[in-house]
């Protein structure tokens, strides 16, 4: 209640501080008259030595509520053309009587006007961004662009960037306002490489994936390292890159026991030695010899086998085993 | 943040950047002169660009594909002229910007407390945090470019707002892989 109160007195100054400037000391009509000549632009007259006669019961007025003097907005004398940078160079709370403009702010019932600038809390509560006009910001990045350099113009497409840099590495930074600059998730290092860069055959490729099991994505062909076991961001860094060289490098290399590899652990179906052509050997020896079997219908059932285990049922795959069956053992229905 | 051999009044300012990668070493690439400001009246005698090329840091500046600016706020007004002012800024110094996306929700952060300090337990009040958040992204960034955006980015972020830098470099194979892949393919 008092707020409003006072915010109606405060708004009653606007009118009047323009007018005669009304001075906290009881002083004669003839001072005020004084005071009057004298311009805007100029400072108030300071009386050290008020006469003894202004204190006298009938020169005295009642202590009034004590109008402080203000100077009119410098908003109001500020020309269109100036400098805005100038008048707000930093980020700085909101001051309406530097802001020549005519804001509102505030929830009112609707039909009202909201409050204005002046003394409006809201206004000043909510950070502005008059430090950063376009003028601002252009004349800031002038002088940044010096420290700045070109990206390079041949890497204008993703697959030449990464043809050129296989290797990708992704990093965080965090900011806020807290009681520390340090945030431990700064340290997370994610090393991303595709595996047709590193130009692996096939062994080295299975035991490869074998050794970095989830890490990889077959859909992107993309190999995952995360790194975040050390508590700085370069060492986690070095030990991404080091766990890149040593995969490799023990992927490549062949152990002794990698010989006793059995059917139970292929990664994928090979007909050669399986238990189906076991089978279809043995069927065709105790067939009678109606027709001799071609290789060729051999090859064809086997590739269709193969396809079938590797890629699962689908029925293209089931209607060309079907077909290959047929041919095999010389059924025409 | 600033290349390490500016320093002011001794000398003429020179900063030359390297680039990696298929280029080779361009020393030359970007060598520029930054006369002194307005502090220094004298002005030291141009050395010849060799030897000045070779006092300033050596060290190649390293690619950028992308980077992303999360930032959070509790007032979507102000996340909007945030990325409003970092958009023109990236403009300004010549980088591409990218998706610049904010998800439709805020993140609510809800609690039902007691309104009553002894029993009255069906009788609660509630309160939730808003968090508003929004993504923009800059591609193709040298580490240079990168540093200086970034660093006039965060001394102007507002109140009340945080910030997440995701950066994607790209790098070379390192020479240990590239040599043995390059020796075992050829066998």
């Amino acid at each position: 209640m008092s707020a409003i109160v006072n915010l109606r007195v405060f708004r009653n100054f606007q009118q009047f501080v323009s007018f005669r400037p009304i001075s906290n000391y009881p002083t004669s009509l003839n001072k005020n008259a004084e005071v009057q000549n004298v311009e805007d632009d100029d400072f108030r007259a300071l009386e050290l030595r008020p006469n003894k006669s202004n204190n006298m019961r009938g020169n005295r007025r009642k202590t009034a509520y004590k109008k402080t003097p203000v100077h009119p907005p410098r908003s109001n004398k500020m020309p269109v053309d100036q400098d805005w940078p100038s008048v707000w160079p930093v980020a700085r709370v909101f001051h309406p009587a530097s802001v020549p403009l005519p804001l509102h702010q505030g929830w009112v019932e609707p039909g009202i006007t909201p409050p204005g600038k002046f003394a409006n809390a809201e206004l000043m509560k909510i950070p502005n961004f008059l430090h950063l006009t376009p003028p601002a910001i252009e004349r800031q990045c002038a002088a940044l662009k010096k420290f700045c350099t070109e990206w390079p113009k041949e890497l204008d497409t993703d697959e030449k960037i990464d043809h050129h840099f296989p290797i990708q590495i992704t990093t965080s930074d965090y900011l806020h306002s807290s009681p520390t600059i340090r945030d431990a998730r700064a340290r997370i290092v994610t090393l991303q490489v595709k595996l047709s860069t590193l130009h692996l055959n096939s062994h080295a490729k299975d035991k490869l994936l074998r050794l970095v099991k989830e890490r990889y994505d077959p859909i992107t062909d993309i190999l995952t390292i995360v790194s975040e076991r050390c508590p700085l961001r370069k060492q986690n860094l070095d030990y991404a890159m080091y766990l890149l060289n040593v995969l490799v490098s023990e992927s490549w290399k062949t152990e002794p026991w990698e010989n006793e590899k059995s059917e139970a652990d292929m990664e994928k179906y090979v007909w050669e030695g399986s238990q189906s052509q076991r089978t279809l050997q043995q069927l065709l020896e105790r067939m009678p010899d109606k027709a001799p079997v071609l290789p060729e219908d051999i090859e064809q059932y086997s590739t269709n086998v193969t396809r079938f285990h590797n890629e699962g049922e689908t029925t293209e795959n089931v209607n060309t085993y079907k077909e290959s069956v047929k041919k095999l053992l010389g059924l025409n229905a | 943040m600033l290349p390490r051999c500016l320093r002011a009044f001794s000398k003429p300012l020179c900063i030359s950047f390297q680039e990696s990668g298929i280029l080779g070493k361009n020393l030359n690439r970007h060598l520029q002169f930054v006369g002194v400001n307005s502090f220094s009246s004298t002005r030291m005698s141009c050395m010849p660009q060799d030897v000045s090329l070779e006092k300033c840091s050596g060290k190649k500046d390293t690619l950028y594909k992308s980077v992303e600016i999360e930032i959070r706020s509790g007032e979507p007004a102000v996340l909007l002229s945030y990325e409003w002012f970092t958009s023109y800024a990236a403009k300004q110094l010549g980088i591409t910007i990218g998706k610049c996306w904010a998800p439709p929700k805020a993140h609510h952060n809800r609690l039902t407390l007691l309104k009553s300090i002894h029993i009255y337990k069906k009788h609660r009040v509630q309160y939730e945090i808003r968090t508003y958040f929004r993504h923009m992204t800059y591609e193709r960034l040298t580490e240079s470019t990168l540093k200086t955006f970034l660093e006039y980015i965060q001394r102007n972020v507002p109140e009340g707002v945080a910030v997440k830098v995701t950066k994607k470099s790209v790098l070379n194979l390192p020479s240990s892989l590239s040599d043995s892949v390059r020796r075992l393919s050829i066998q």
